[in-house]
């Protein structure tokens, strides 16, 4: 998945300067460090598609290893970020990724949900574009709304199953839509 | 004339002349004021009718504008110092206050350095978490010239970032040019360098990064000196430590400048 897009992935300049895989003593300095690295994954997510990431497929990927510089973020480290990221910015995160419970439980997160939209962000995209395509009323289902023709200009066009369903989730809270039907058959009633 | 003045009245005759020669200075004096008087009056029209000429290609030339700017404070025209007060009773001299840049060319010219004031302070206080609170003038430059949203870029020259943090002075801002070696750089932390300090900044410039030995090795240095001065600059932010090569090694974070947006 994260190889299929053609055009190269654009890295900031952050990204060839060598301390900026060293965790910074200084606080401020991480904060900002930190901040920087929420930006890349995302932006590196989003030209890749990608929704969720899993940090032991990711670890050798450029995106943590840079490989001109010879410098790498490790897993601990690469877990340092995903965890400040997963925090709201209340408590000093960004609020810009989920960590995914492992079924196994006891090891150690590897996966998370990396939001370069949130779930409300994603939901005020489908709500706009029902609203604008004059949709209200309409029953879709989940894949229709993921791989249907109808939505292939849309940003949300071939988005992954489960974050759809977590951005519609917020819309069903918001008293904007229904959703029915069981797993992997999920449709879905705009109002 | 030809005797020397002896008896009392060689001092009626004394003052007569210093009398004709006190009017005489007086004279020339006056003449010459009222020459000079007319030359800066001219020179002044002058200076107007340049201004006004070329005001469209002052306002959007940036070299132009440093020239322009470096001309009048050569001949001890302040145009920053004057816009300062706005409108203060229209036309006085040229050097002493008024508005020269609002009677030349309107009131934007002020707007400008404030335009580009505001978006100095704006990015030394985005950037300060990473930079420690020192900019690169030249840094600072280009992205301004950027701008943030689309459409939204300044053209400016350094000469213009200079005299826009210069006009912050009076508020008591705390920003303040600093030179490094060769480098200048806006402060917006109100705090000095010691020499050390100042030292390593510049070996950073010059060689990209430092290490403990690398300043061993030329400044002679010990190695507790050198420790020292690497630990206060991590403290205060303004390097960024890189601990996957052989040795620890310091970098400056003026370079990072392009993405934080």
């Amino acid at each position: 998945m994260a190889t299929t897009t053609p055009a190269p992935f654009p890295f900031p300049a952050t990204y060839n300067f060598p301390p900026f895989f060293t965790p910074q003593p200084n606080t401020n300095t991480r904060h900002s460090q930190l901040q920087k690295w929420s930006s890349l994954i995302q932006a590196w997510c989003r030209h890749h598609r990608q929704y969720r990431l899993s940090l032991i497929e990711a670890i050798d990927t450029p995106l943590f290893h840079n490989s001109q510089l010879r410098k790498r973020l490790d897993l601990r480290e690469a877990r340092a970020v995903i965890d400040w990221m997963a925090k709201s910015e209340s408590q000093g995160g960004d609020g810009r990724a989920e960590w995914i419970e492992a079924p196994g439980n006891q090891a150690p997160k590897t996966v998370a949900w990396i939001w370069w939209r949130r779930p409300e962000e994603w939901a005020d995209v489908i709500a706009d574009w029902v609203e604008g395509t004059g949709q209200r009323g309409v029953v879709l289902t989940v894949y229709e709304l993921i791989q249907g023709d109808a939505s292939a200009s849309q940003e949300f066009h071939g988005m992954d199953n489960d974050a759809m369903l977590k951005a519609l989730n917020v819309l069903v809270k918001r008293g904007k839509a229904q959703v029915f039907g069981g797993e992997g058959q999920e449709g879905v009633k705009f109002f | 004339m030809s005797r020397r003045g002896v008896g009392l009245g060689a001092f009626v005759n004394r003052n007569q002349t210093t009398q004709s020669y006190a009017t005489h200075g007086a004279n020339l004096r006056s003449t010459h004021l009222a020459s000079l008087q007319t030359q800066l009056s001219v020179f002044q029209s002058l200076l107007h009718t340049f201004a006004l000429e070329h005001s469209s290609t002052i306002k959007s030339n940036p070299t132009f504008r440093a020239e322009f700017a470096r001309m009048c404070n050569t001949i001890g025209v302040d145009p920053l110092a004057a816009s300062n007060i706005k409108g203060k009773n229209g036309r006085r001299g040229l050097g002493e206050g008024g508005s020269f840049w609002t009677q030349i060319l309107g009131g934007d010219m002020n707007d400008f350095y404030f335009e580009v004031a505001v978006r100095v302070v704006e990015l030394c206080r985005e950037t300060r978490s990473e930079n420690g609170g020192l900019l690169g003038v030249e840094e600072c430059r280009t992205r301004v010239g950027k701008g943030k949203a689309i459409g939204s870029g300044l053209e400016v020259s350094e000469d213009d970032i200079l005299r826009a943090v210069r006009s912050l002075e009076p508020l008591a801002s705390g920003f303040s040019i600093v030179r490094v070696g060769t480098k200048q750089y806006i402060r917006s932390i109100p705090k000095e360098l010691n020499t050390d300090q100042a030292t390593v900044l510049e070996a950073i410039q010059v060689l990209g990064f430092v290490s403990v030995s690398m300043l061993r090795l030329n400044l002679n240095w010990e190695k507790a000196r050198a420790q020292t001065v690497i630990d206060d600059l991590l403290a205060d932010g303004l390097v960024w430590l890189d601990a996957q090569g052989p040795e620890k090694e310091y970098w400056s974070p003026q370079n990072l400048l392009d993405d934080s947006g």
